[in-house]
């Protein structure tokens, strides 16, 4: 009887049978359509619409029923053999699962720490409206000057687009009544602060306007960490009063924990508490620069309208005050995303270690691919059994991604707790990119995307093993099916596997390879001072007793003197800073614009910027930085004598490369004074081992200047200087504060812990992929040794020597080893170009790297070859063609 | 297992397995014929729909209380699409251990008054 064709009903009714997994409709989905049939036909006899409906319903209804619980039970029987297969494999099962951990756990640890720093919304509320505003003279390239207060207020009045700006500078003041004097980081900002960012406080109040008065009882907010560390999370903190630049100050409330931006505090006042910032010289002189600004954008306001807003208030600024804005700076100021600027730094690192750790999951999924295609030859046989018994190619495929699907997940479970124990480190290293570090943690944002790696990563091998399989599913039964054709097949699939292994780990050996060798670069470059045997301390003098500046340079004389005659001691100075201090490689050094005597600037040019310290006579001589020519400064120059300068080596080769610059002149008050150069010193890299030295001013600190350090040359260790160092502090003045002793090895070594962490997570995912790229080439190698155990014995038997076929074997795991090193060295060359900005003094082609890689993969890849080459270098001929 | 605590662990059968095994009690049936048996016995408060069917049908036979029966009807009256399913002993087990569990039950209510005894007249 012809088949006629199927009505729209009967179509759609299949089509909801779709919903039942195959096997299901395999077995009962003809039955299940020609029951619809018949019982549509029936009620359509009767003609009844509703029992048309009624039917429908109860199908439909049916079907969503049934069909989920079909799968649940396939779902479950699938896991049950899977873990069944797993305790009967352990091996196998515990080196896919550790591989796999090993691949997703780098890939959740990096993953929430980019998610928690550029990714994330930032935790203020509405912080995609919050900006950070910078001015800028673009002329002479510096792109952060901080704000006066006339700016502050002229910006605030001007403009159309904010809902608020407010300012942030910090300092760091002394504080009394809590058992020694503490010196607190005190950020000090507008009393509206923290409301534009959101923050509510976590006890008692925020700053109100009333606080913020010239004037007003001075009252302080404690951050969160320094409530927590100095007080134990007293909730009872509120409402204690503490000493102050001599005034008494009220605690008002505690912080949540926040993101602390551009650096942490321990204490946050209102400007009007703020001695400096309260001076009627600072809040009238345009030209101090102390504050930075944020500011909230109205709401629909774009950035592209604030920045247009901010640019027409700078140019209106700027011929209202040309004294203040010259023309050849290039006065500019640039609107930005807080989130941005919170995260720009860590953006480069945090990307390329991700990429690195994407690099060693997809190898451990390439090579847990290969184990479980070497598997499958062995259950080859199970497979037709079950074929044969009626098991359809999908419900096996469904079985094998099931299997790898759990197999990831207890990778993912693995992974899950090596990120969980490495996230204190990995914080740690983030923090010092990023502010937001603290917010790294694994919430459910990397749960998901674990479970997503999970899912993906069972995928790409499942399916890898499960459709290169498929071919022999139907040949197992036969008698002595042991993978010959099919094999070789496999091999070919196997050896695909093992070569993109070899070429994703070079490309990340290559790329750990750079950073070392940027590293070591940044350990063997001259810092241009003697870093051994030296102590810096911070002294902070009290501001409230030691009101006029020419009293510091007085008292460092004598704090100099008096630490002098400490046992051990060879030489001490003071200075305003010191080179790699890690205050001034977060903040940045003092800039100051200089003019030559003689040297009047052309119309539009820009005028020199140098980094300015001021430091005592002894300065060069206890850091080792060599006299090039004159003199230093001694102790008989002083306030009396007329203003002399000394200046590095790079200062000279720019302004005097062929002429003598002692004698010469240069002011940096606009002529006001004039500072003679005395001396020529050698460069030194006080910004950063990996940047190049600045141009570098020194000036005498006895004729004015700042005095922020103390640094101490020692006969021994200083490290345990410190305390007696302190107490001779103390003996000259009770009152100053010493914090953050350190000594400069200490120093120099921190300043390169980001650059060493970034170079040792990449050298550890690289290690990693490097071990499992060779064990990939033993694995294939030894397999196909054992396949052709026969064809060597013959090729023995006809009087090849065991070393030529020792030969054949390396030659087959170095052929496998070269192909992945040429692929690997093409993409590294298209790929390194990504890390261009995280290396020193190398380029992403760097011959060294691109000739040492190879070598020791090739190197790797003959160890890894050896052992089954020698195996099958001892294959008996008569054995092997026995049991043929 | 043992067989009684193999009949045992599928009860409470569902409402649908038990009329689906009464209706194979007295012969072999089709899918269909199984619906309309159980549709006729329960004067329509039992429909089944051919989804809640075939699912509790291959959950029966994969538990090896139903199975496919060898026999078909005479080549005129067979649909090859149809099939043709009986109770197994196993499955006949279950269902008298399913109505026993219901008839103890119905006791319990009678024994509490919540129901009362079919009166005889």
């Amino acid at each position: 009887m012809p088949q006629s064709q199927p009505s729209r009903s009967q179509k759609f009714f299949r089509i909801l049978l779709r919903l039942f997994p195959f096997d299901f409709r395999g077995n009962y989905g003809g039955e299940m359509a020609g029951l619809f049939d018949e019982q549509h036909r029936e009620v359509e006899q009767q003609g009844g619409r509703i029992g048309l409906l009624r039917l429908w319903t109860e199908a439909i209804w049916g079907i969503l029923r049934t069909a989920p619980r079909e799968h649940w039970d396939i779902l479950r029987q699938d896991c049950l053999c899977a873990f069944r297969i797993m305790q009967n494999n352990r091996g196998f099962t515990a080196i896919a699962v550790l591989t796999l951990a090993l691949g997703i756990g780098a890939n959740t640890a990096i993953f929430s720490a980019v998610d928690a720093v550029l990714l994330r919304p930032l935790p203020y509320s509405q912080g995609q409206q919050l900006v950070f505003i910078r001015e800028q003279a673009r002329k002479v390239g510096v792109d952060d000057i901080q704000w006066s207060v006339p700016e502050i207020k002229d910006y605030r009045r001007q403009n159309d687009v904010l809902s608020a700006l407010v300012e942030y500078h910090s300092m760091s003041f002394t504080l009394f009544g809590h058992g020694d004097p503490d010196r607190v980081k005190t950020g000090v900002v507008s009393w509206n602060y923290f409301d534009v960012l959101g923050v509510r406080p976590l006890l008692g109040r925020s700053f109100r306007p009333e606080d913020d008065r010239i004037g007003a009882p001075p009252v302080l907010l404690l951050s969160n960490e320094y409530w927590r560390a100095k007080f134990g999370a007293d909730p009872n903190v509120v409402g204690q009063t503490f000493e102050m630049n001599d005034k008494v100050h009220t605690v008002i409330g505690v912080l949540p924990a926040i993101p602390q931006y551009p650096r942490d505090n321990d204490v946050y006042m209102p400007t009007s508490a703020c001695p400096f910032r309260s001076s009627k010289e600072m809040i009238e002189s345009r030209d101090g620069h102390m504050m930075e600004v944020f500011g909230r954008l109205k709401p629909g306001v774009t950035l592209g309208q604030a920045q247009a807003d901010f640019s027409t208030i700078a140019s209106r600024l700027e011929s209202e005050y040309p004294k203040s804005y010259p023309a050849n700076l290039g006065y500019a100021v640039a609107v930005a995303p807080l989130k941005q600027t919170l995260s720009h730094g860590a953006q480069p690192t945090l990307l390329a270690l991700l990429a690195a750790a994407v690099f060693v999951l997809l190898i451990a999924c390439a090579n847990v691919a290969n184990l479980t295609l070497s598997r499958m030859a062995k259950r080859e046989r199970e497979f037709a059994v079950r074929t044969a018994l009626g098991a359809g190619r999908i419900r096996l495929l469904r079985q094998l991604l099931t299997e790898s699907f759990l197999l990831a997940l207890l990778g993912a479970a693995a992974g899950l707790l090596l990120a969980y124990v490495s996230l204190p480190l990995l914080t740690d290293f983030a923090a010092r990119l990023s502010p937001r570090a603290r917010e790294i943690r694994i919430d459910s944002g990397v749960l998901w995307f674990t479970l997503l790696v999970a899912f993906g990563s069972s995928i790409v091998f499942g399916s890898i093993s499960a459709l290169f399989s498929r071919v022999n599913l139907n040949a197992g039964l036969k008698e002595g099916a042991t993978a010959s054709g099919t094999g070789r097949s496999q091999n070919r699939v196997r050896s695909v596997l093992v070569v993109s292994q070899v070429a994703f780990s070079f490309v990340l050996l290559i790329g750990a390879g750079l950073m070392l060798r940027s590293l070591v670069k940044m350990l063997q470059v001259n810092p241009g001072f003697v870093s051994q045997r030296v102590l810096a301390m911070r002294i902070n003098f009290n501001w409230s007793k030691y009101k006029t500046a020419d009293r510091y340079p007085e008292l460092g004389k004598k704090l100099v003197d008096r630490i002098e005659t400490e046992p051990g001691v060879i030489s001490a100075a003071v200075a305003s800073s010191y080179p790699l201090q890690p205050e001034l490689l977060s903040g940045g050094p003092s800039l100051n614009s200089f003019q030559i005597e003689g040297r009047p600037l052309g119309p539009g040019e820009a005028p020199p910027i140098a980094d300015t310290v001021d430091v005592s006579p002894a300065f060069f001589r206890t850091l080792g930085i060599p006299l090039i020519r004159g003199r230093e400064f001694q102790p008989s120059d002083d306030a009396k004598e007329s203003k002399i300068a000394v200046i590095n080596q790079a200062m000279q080769r720019r302004f005097w490369p062929d002429e003598d610059p002692l004698g010469k002149r240069v002011s940096f008050d606009d002529g006001k004074n004039w500072w003679r150069i005395v001396g020529v010193v050698g460069d030194v890299r006080d910004l950063g081992l990996d940047r190049k030295p600045a141009l570098q001013a020194y000036v005498c600190l006895a004729q004015g200047g700042g005095v922020g350090t103390l640094l101490v040359r020692t006969a021994m260790d200083p490290a345990g200087m410190g305390d007696s160092l302190t107490r001779a502090v103390h003996e000259v003045d009770p009152t100053t504060a010493v914090s953050e002793v350190l000594t400069l090895d200490r120093a120099r070594s921190e300043s390169l812990s980001s650059p060493r962490t970034t170079a040792s997570l990449l050298g550890l995912f690289a290690a990693l992929a490097l071990v499992i790229a060779t064990a990939g080439i033993g694995g294939i190698l030894a397999l196909m040794v054992s396949q052709r155990v026969h064809e060597i014995g013959i090729r023995m038997a006809l009087g090849a020597p065991p070393s030529e076929v020792l030969v054949m074997i390396l030659r087959q795991g170095l052929l496998l080893a070269s192909l992945g090193v040429a692929i690997g060295f093409g993409g590294a060359l298209v790929l390194t170009g990504l890390v261009k900005s995280l290396v020193f003094e190398v380029t992403p082609t760097d011959p060294v790297t691109f000739v040492a890689v190879p070598l020791v993969f090739i190197t790797a890849a003959v160890v890894a070859s050896y052992v089954p080459a020698r195996r099958a270098a001892s294959i008996d001929p008569v054995v092997a063609l026995r049991c043929e | 297992m043992r067989r009684k605590d193999a009949t045992q662990s599928f009860l409470p059968l569902t409402p649908a397995m038990f009329h689906i095994l009464l209706a194979l009690a007295d012969g072999e049936k089709h899918g269909y014929a199984i619906l309309k048996e159980v549709a006729r016995r329960t004067e329509g408060k039992v429909r089944l729909s051919a989804g809640t069917l075939y699912g509790n049908l291959a959950r029966l036979e994969r538990s090896g209380m139903i199975a496919e029966s060898g026999r078909r009807p005479a080549i005129g009256l067979d649909d090859e699409r149809r099939r043709y399913y009986r109770l197994t002993p196993f499955g006949r087990e279950v269902a008298l251990a399913e109505a026993r569990r219901m008839e103890e039950a119905l006791s319990q209510a009678r024994a509490k008054l919540l129901i009362h005894k079919p009166q005889t007249t």
